[in-house]
């Protein structure tokens, strides 16, 4: 079964309220003070002397549990909101690759779920392990896969989305394991809505409209698959999207609004693919998951579509 | 859901209802008067974040803060259900 081996994260030291960005984003006292009063975005982390490449070595390099394993690792898998980051013939993730001593793994890169293709990462690398080792499921001394994720915020669309959050640069680097005894994947649902595509902008009002029930539908889908129900949920690890978001998911789903973790979104903002990465690494460091208790993680990915993504885990 | 059933100040939800109206008309740039029966979504259209933008405007001018973490945006089908609603969780700022 899926497992997480081991996380990292690196978040920039810089810190930027988000006042600051009002200038360079265009964006009125009004939007400014929607995003602090409701959506509770206060600052995001910046980075300006550190490079795409940089942030993610500063992210594999506390990654403890990849040390002397190096020669295991078969696929790496860099799991990105947007769907260009760097000029060609510039490859952030094979210069990574090089650096790590993975240049024997293959490397590629994961998008078109936009923030929801970090969970998305975590499926396809337990699948290709898992059909790598079908004959012999001795786990410990198996095949690894890691997942890379975080992004700079570069652009203006990668700095902010459509009035509703502001990304935070930063990084994670994830283990991922066919076999593995801790943080097994129990279950994953996704449901792709290509009718959502935002340069089009027609169905805008749909998916604001159906934004909470998808995403309600496949948490719901992935318990089921668990054979859990939102009982059995620890605590919920959301995408950074913004606070009111998941304020009202709660009112839908009845569930207490002190089991999502929501710190990091004023302290983060929405950090691309990596939020569920952050989250967890925040819900480990404040000592909310003991071994056994099972949690779940929700992305939503918007833009070219829209796609309603989550996971149940067990710690 | 009637002011006077949700055990409301029936002042104070009147001026919400006034202060919303009149707020609601510019943000929406509607010339005809908004009325407490229209529906939010269907008839006025309004999105989410012009919806947050009302929020917001209501508080500055009322001086309250609205509890929003409360509010189930699928009870609120009116002008006039959103008026009560802010008109029971608020508190003053």
């Amino acid at each position: 079964m899926t497992a997480l081996e081991a996380v990292s994260v690196y978040l920039p030291p810089v810190r930027i309220p988000i006042e600051s960005l009002a200038g360079p984003l265009g964006l009125t006292d009004m939007q400014v003070k929607l995003f602090r009063r409701f959506h509770g975005l206060r600052e995001v982390g910046r980075d300006p002397d550190v490079s795409l490449y940089g942030m993610l070595m500063k992210a594999a390099a506390s990654l403890d549990a990849l040390r002397g394993q190096e020669h295991r690792v078969r696929y790496v898998l860099y799991a990105r909101t947007m769907p260009v980051v760097a000029p060609y013939p510039v490859n952030p993730l094979h210069e990574v690759c090089r650096a790590l001593g993975l240049e024997h793994a293959l490397a590629f890169t994961v998008t078109h779920q936009s923030c929801a293709s970090g969970l998305l990462a975590i499926d396809m690398a337990g699948r290709l392990l898992a059909a790598d080792t079908a004959d012999r499921q001795d786990g410990q001394a198996g095949p690894l896969a890691l997942i890379l994720a975080g992004e700079k915020a570069f652009t203006r669309d990668a700095q902010m989305f459509a009035d509703t959050s502001i990304f935070g640069e930063g990084a994670s680097a994830c283990l991922v394991s066919a076999f593995g005894a801790r943080d097994r994947l129990l279950a994953y649902a996704c449901n792709v809505r290509g009718e959502f595509d935002s340069a089009t902008g027609e169905n805008d009002a749909r998916l604001q409209r159906e934004y909470r029930p998808s995403l309600a539908e496949v948490m719901r889908r992935a318990l089921d698959e668990a054979g859990l129900t939102l009982d059995d949920i620890r605590v919920v690890l959301p995408h950074n999207v913004n606070v009111v978001t998941w304020q009202r998911m709660c009112l839908l789903l009845k569930f207490p609004l002190d089991r999502v973790l929501l710190d990091n979104i004023p302290a983060n903002g929405h950090v691309f693919c990596a939020d569920m990465f952050v989250n967890y690494k925040t819900a480990c460091e404040r000592g909310l998951l003991r071994p056994g208790d099972r949690y779940l993680a929700a992305a939503v990915g918007a833009g070219g579509g829209a796609t309603f993504a989550a996971m149940v885990f067990e710690h | 859901m009637a002011a006077q059933e949700a055990g409301l100040d029936a002042e104070f939800r009147q001026r919400v209802a006034d202060t919303m109206t009149t707020v609601l008309a510019r943000l929406l740039d509607r010339e005809e008067p908004v009325t407490l029966d229209m529906r939010l979504m269907e008839e006025l259209g309004l999105s989410s974040t012009f919806g947050l933008e009302l929020l917001l405007e209501l508080e500055d001018q009322l001086l309250i803060l609205i509890d929003v973490e409360l509010m189930d945006q699928d009870q609120m089908k009116t002008v006039g259900d959103l008026a009560t609603f802010v008109a029971g969780n608020s508190r003053p700022a």
